[in-house]
């Protein structure tokens, strides 16, 4: 059980992230094609970085108790592309969270129909709970 | 040496495309989204000191000798933190190039 150790944490760790951006409307379920793509282009070329660094035998798999030890590649571990994709959600959920933020001074609520609110310029919706949906 | 190297090239296209990204926005979206990839890099440049940390002593991977530069954060070496960094500037960026072209396809079909 512990072989599932890191990869479960990945996961878990993921999940968590899901449960920030569906609450705060802030990628997939803002623009769910975008965030694909973006999600997908920063995995692709992190494992091409981790690639180039085992080809230049930087990197080696180490033999951790916590991990399943299922590699994809030689020194490439299959818990390497989940944890590249976690974090590549985590910077994107980061990023547009801390803007939201910024974006909102800090209030928990933003005024859906205020004159000319400062989320307009982008066009995106509401941040409020149960709010507008598109 | 070998390990920054192979950082460099990487670096530089999501400096790239970062750059190309905020200058789609208007300027104070600009401003904000290069406040906020600020401080987010802070964030996750702390996160990956203590994470990395804890996963190198966990034995999940390791490097070989005279690849690095050297100096490192905890047990993290200071190359390992230019995924951090390239992942804030590049993931966001493609997010609103791919937003904007979105929004251009639609206003095309009217």
């Amino acid at each position: 059980m512990t072989a599932f150790a890191y990869l479960a944490g990945l996961l878990l760790s993921i999940g968590a992230i899901v449960l920030i951006d569906v609450r705060w409307r802030l990628a997939f379920r803002r623009a769910p094609g975008p965030s694909a793509l973006a999600v997908g282009t920063g995995t692709v070329l992190l494992l091409l970085w981790d690639l180039a660094g085992i080809g230049f035998g930087v990197f080696f798999r180490g033999d951790s108790p916590w991990a399943t030890g299922i590699v994809l590649a030689p020194e490439l571990p299959i818990e390497e592309p989940v944890f590249l994709l976690f974090l590549c959600y985590l910077s994107l959920v980061c990023v547009l969270g801390i803007e939201r933020m910024l974006r909102h001074g800090g209030r928990r609520r933003a005024p859906s129909h205020g004159p000319a609110t400062a989320a307009s310029s982008t066009g995106d919706v509401t941040t409020t709970p149960g709010g507008r949906h598109p | 040496m070998t390990y920054a190297l192979i950082c460099l090239p990487f670096l530089a296209v999501a400096v790239v495309v970062a750059v190309v990204a905020t200058r789609t926005l208007p300027p104070g979206d600009r401003r904000r989204r290069w406040a906020a990839t600020g401080i987010a890099a802070a964030v996750l440049v702390v996160l990956t000191a203590v994470f990395d940390s804890i996963m190198i002593a966990a034995g999940l991977f390791g490097y070989a000798d005279g690849t690095r530069l050297g100096p490192v954060v905890g047990l993290a070496p200071v190359e390992d933190f230019a995924y951090p960094i390239a992942t804030v500037l590049l993931v966001p960026a493609v997010w609103t190039l791919a937003r904007r072209r979105g929004t251009r396809a639609a206003h095309d079909e009217d």
